[in-house]
C-alpha cells in the first residue's frame, strides 16, 4: 500500500499533466486578438507540471522504501473507516439537505459524525450536542446573519 | 500620513457595533486558534460566513480580529499542551511548555499575551508609515510588475518550503491550473468547464480554501483521533514577577520590529519570525543555556514577533492586492467575495476602510491581551473539550459556511474533494499555501501576462523594460536560489563536522 501510494500520486499527476495538456491544444481559437491567448498559459503550465511530475517521479523512486508514518496511519485501525463514513456522510447531507431541511439533516449528519467518531457509549453527549448545536448554528446563521437556510 | 483619513477611520474602528465585531472576533479567533492542527487560515475559513450580511468594513475588521486571535490561541495550547495551533506557535512551545511543566502556566501565559501586545503595536505603528508610501509606489506598477510581483509571491511561498520545493511547485502549479477554469474574461472563451454551467464561472476559490484547510485539517486528525489525550493544566495566577518582565523587556522590543520586516516579506511569515527572533534572543543572551528550559526570554521574543509578523503580512495584501501568506491568501479571497478589492487603489478610492482597519488593529490588540488574561480560565475549559467531539462541529461549520457562499448543495461535494485533496496533500508533506495562493491569484497573473504581451505587441522584452521589473526578476531568482544556498550550507556545515569526527577518531 505505501508503495502504492508513494507511486500513485506521481503517476496521477503525470498523467493529468497530459490530459490538461491535451485539454489546453484543445481549447477554441479566440475571435478577438491572438487566437491563441486563451491556450498559452494552461498549455505552459501544463508543460512545467509535467516537467514536475517526473522530477517527483523520480524523487519517490528513490526514497520508495522509506517509512511514511502519516501513509500507513492512514490504513490502520480505524482510521479508514473513519475517513471513508464521514466523507459518505458529508454526501448524504449533500443529498438530503434541501429536501428535509437544514435543521433534521444538520442534526442527522453531526449526529451521525459524533457517533462516528466518539462511539456509540457516548450516546447521550453525541445527542445533546448534535441537537444543541445545529439549533445554535440555525439561530446564529438564520436568524442573526440572515442567511436563508432550507 | 493623512491624517483626515486616519481620524475618519479611527471614528469607524471605534463605532461600538465594530468594537463588538473586534471582540467576538479577537474570541472565536482565540478559540479555533487554540485547538490543536488549527492554526489562523482554518480560523479564518471556518468564521467566513460570519461575515455574510455585513458591510465590508466591519468585515474586514472581524476577519483581521479573527487572525490576530487565533495567533494569540496558538501559542495557549503551546504552552499548555505542548502543541502548537500552528506553525508560528512552534517557537512558544520550546520555553513556553516547560514554563508550565514547573508551575509556571500563568506567568508564561501572561507573558506571552503582553509579548504578543507589544508586538502587534509595534507592528501597527510600523504599517501606519509604510503602508501608505507603499500603496501609492505600487501605484505605478504596469501589468508586468504586476505579474513579476504575483510570480515572486509565487516562487517566495514555494522556496520557503525547503527540501520540498518540487512538491511545492507541484500544489503553486495545480492551484494555478485550478485557476484557469471557466470564461476567460478577455476572450470569452470557455476553459475547462467539461459543458457544466456550475462550472463556467470558475472553482470557486473559497470552497478550495474550506475544503482544504478545515475539512482537510479534520480528516489529517482522524489519523490520530484515539491518541489525542486531554492534559489537564493548572494556570495558576495569570500575572509575571518584575523579574522575568525585566528579562522579557528587551526581547520583545528588538522582536517586535524584526517580525514586522519579515512579515512583510512575501512568502515569510509567523513561523518564519518567530524561530528567527528566538535563535536571535538565544545568541544574545547571557542565559543561553537555559533557553529550552523555561527561559522566559525564549518565550516572550518569538511571541513577540510572530504577532507582530501577522501585522505585516497584511500590509503586501491592502496595499497591492498580493497575499503573502496562506491566511492573508484567504483574507483575501473573503474580502473578493465581499466586494472589496485590496490593493493601491483601496488608499485612494476607500481610504476610510483601509484606515478603520488600521485603527482596529490597535483596539484588537487591546482586546485580545484583556481577553487572553482576564478570561484565561475559560479560554483553557475550551482545551478540555474532547477533540471528538470538536471536529464533528467543524465538519459541520464547514458544510453551512460553503452553502452560504452559493446556496448550492452541489458545492459540498467539490468541499469533500478539496477536502481528500487536503488531507493528502498533509500526509504526502505537500505545502498547502501555494496551491491557495496560486488559485486566488493565478486568474490575475494571467490576465495581467496577457495584457503585459498585448502591450508590447507580444515582445517579452515588456518584462525587463523598467527598474521595479528588473529589481522583482532578480528577487524572484534569489528566492529560488535561496534554499539550494541553504542545502549547500548545511551539506558542507555536514562534511566539516563529519571531518572533524573522523580526524578526532
Amino acid at each position: 500500500m505505501m508503495k502504492g501510494i508513494k507511486l500513485g500520486v506521481p503517476i496521477f499527476l503525470l498523467l493529468f499533466s497530459c490530459l490538461f495538456l491535451i485539454g489546453s491544444l484543445q481549447l477554441p481559437k479566440a475571435n478577438l486578438g491572438n487566437p491563441n491567448a486563451p491556450l498559452y498559459f494552461p498549455a505552459g503550465l501544463s508543460i512545467l507540471m509535467l516537467l514536475l511530475s517526473i522530477v517527483y517521479l523520480f524523487q519517490e523512486i528513490k526514497h520508495v522504501a522509506e517509512e511514511n508514518m502519516e501513509v500507513r496511519q492512514l490504513f490502520s485501525g480505524r482510521t479508514p473507516k473513519l475517513i471513508v463514513f464521514t466523507i459518505i456522510l458529508g454526501g448524504i447531507y449533500a443529498l438530503v439537505f434541501d429536501r428535509i431541511g437544514f435543521l433534521l439533516s444538520t442534526i442527522g449528519f453531526l449526529g451521525g459524525l459524533l457517533f462516528l467518531i466518539n462511539g456509540w457509549k457516548k450516546w447521550l453527549i453525541n445527542c445533546v450536542v448534535a441537537v444543541s448545536f445545529s439549533f445554535l448554528a440555525w439561530y446564529a446563521f438564520s436568524q442573526l446573519l440572515g442567511v436563508s437556510l432550507p | 500620513m493623512d491624517v483626515n483619513s486616519f481620524m475618519e477611520g479611527l471614528s469607524i474602528a471605534i463605532e461600538p457595533i465594530n468594537i463588538v465585531w473586534i471582540i467576538i472576533g479577537g474570541f472565536l479567533g482565540t478559540i479555533v486558534g487554540m485547538l490543536p492542527g488549527l492554526g489562523p487560515a482554518t480560523a479564518v475559513a471556518v468564521l467566513i460566513p460570519m461575515t455574510f450580511g455585513m458591510n465590508p468594513v466591519s468585515a474586514i475588521i472581524l476577519m483581521a480580529a479573527i487572525y490576530y486571535g487565533a495567533m494569540y490561541g496558538g501559542s495557549r495550547s503551546s504552552i499548555l499542551l505542548n502543541t502548537p495551533g500552528d506553525g508560528s506557535a512552534i517557537a512558544a512551545t520550546f520555553d513556553g511548555y516547560p514554563m508550565a511543566r514547573e508551575g509556571m502556566a500563568g506567568q508564561a501565559l501572561a507573558i506571552s499575551a503582553v509579548a504578543s501586545f507589544i508586538g502587534g503595536l509595534i507592528a501597527v505603528i510600523g504599517f501606519i508609515f509604510l503602508a501608505e508610501p507603499l500603496a501609492a509606489f505600487a501605484l505605478e506598477f504596469g501589468p508586468a510588475e504586476y505579474f513579476l510581483l504575483m510570480l515572486l509571491t509565487l516562487s517566495a511561498i514555494v522556496s520557503l518550503s525547503i527540501g520540498k520545493m518540487v512538491k511545492g511547485f507541484l500544489a503553486m502549479s495545480i492551484g494555478l491550473a485550478l485557476s484557469t477554469v471557466g470564461i476567460d474574461t478577455q476572450t470569452g472563451i470557455y476553459r475547462f468547464t467539461f459543458g457544466s454551467s456550475h462550472l463556467s464561472e470558475g472553482i470557486d476559490f473559497l470552497i478550495v480554501i474550506i475544503g482544504v484547510y478545515a475539512i482537510g485539517e479534520v480528516l489529517y486528525n482522524l489519523l490520530s483521533i484515539d491518541e489525542q489525550r486531554k492534559e489537564k493544566k493548572k494556570v495558576g495566577k495569570v500575572w509575571f514577577s518584575k523579574e522575568q518582565w525585566r528579562r522579557s523587556k528587551w526581547p520583545i522590543l528588538r522582536s517586535g520590529p524584526l517580525g514586522f520586516i519579515i512579515g512583510v516579506l512575501p512568502g515569510a511569515g509567523g513561523s518564519i519570525a518567530s524561530m528567527i527572533s528566538y535563535t536571535t534572543e538565544r545568541q544574545l543572551s547571557k542565559r543561553s543555556s537555559e533557553f529550552g528550559k523555561g527561559a522566559v526570554e525564549g518565550l516572550a521574543a518569538p511571541e513577540s514577533a510572530n504577532n507582530s509578523a501577522s501585522v505585516g503580512a497584511m500590509i503586501p495584501l491592502l496595499t497591492m492586492g498580493i497575499p503573502g501568506s496562506g491566511t492573508t491568501a484567504v483574507m483575501l479571497g473573503a474580502l473578493i467575495m465581499l466586494g472589496l478589492r485590496p490593493g493601491p487603489l483601496l488608499f485612494e478610492q476607500q481610504p476610510e476602510t483601509a484606515w478603520a482597519l488600521i485603527n482596529s488593529m490597535f483596539i484588537g490588540n487591546i482586546a485580545l491581551v484583556i481577553i487572553n488574561i482576564l478570561l484565561v480560565g475559560a479560554l483553557v475549559k475550551v482545551l478540555d473539550t474532547p477533540p471528538k467531539v470538536l471536529y464533528p462541529m467543524i465538519v459541520v461549520l464547514a458544510f453551512i459556511g460553503t452553502y452560504t457562499l452559493s446556496y448550492a448543495t452541489f458545492d459540498f461535494y467539490f468541499l469533500l474533494l478539496f477536502g481528500v485533496i487536503g488531507l493528502f496533500m498533509k500526509v504526502l508533506d505537500f505545502p498547502i499555501a501555494p496551491l491557495v495562493l496560486a488559485l486566488i491569484v493565478g486568474s490575475d497573473m494571467e490576465q495581467n501576462f496577457r495584457m503585459a504581451l498585448t502591450s508590447s505587441n507580444g515582445s517579452f522584452g515588456i518584462f525587463f523594460s523598467s527598474g521595479v521589473s528588473i529589481a522583482l526578476i532578480v528577487l524572484t531568482l534569489l528566492s529560488l536560489l535561496y534554499p539550494l544556498v541553504v542545502h549547500w550550507m548545511k551539506r558542507k556545515s555536514q562534511n566539516k563536522h563529519e571531518d572533524q569526527m573522523y580526524k578526532s577518531s
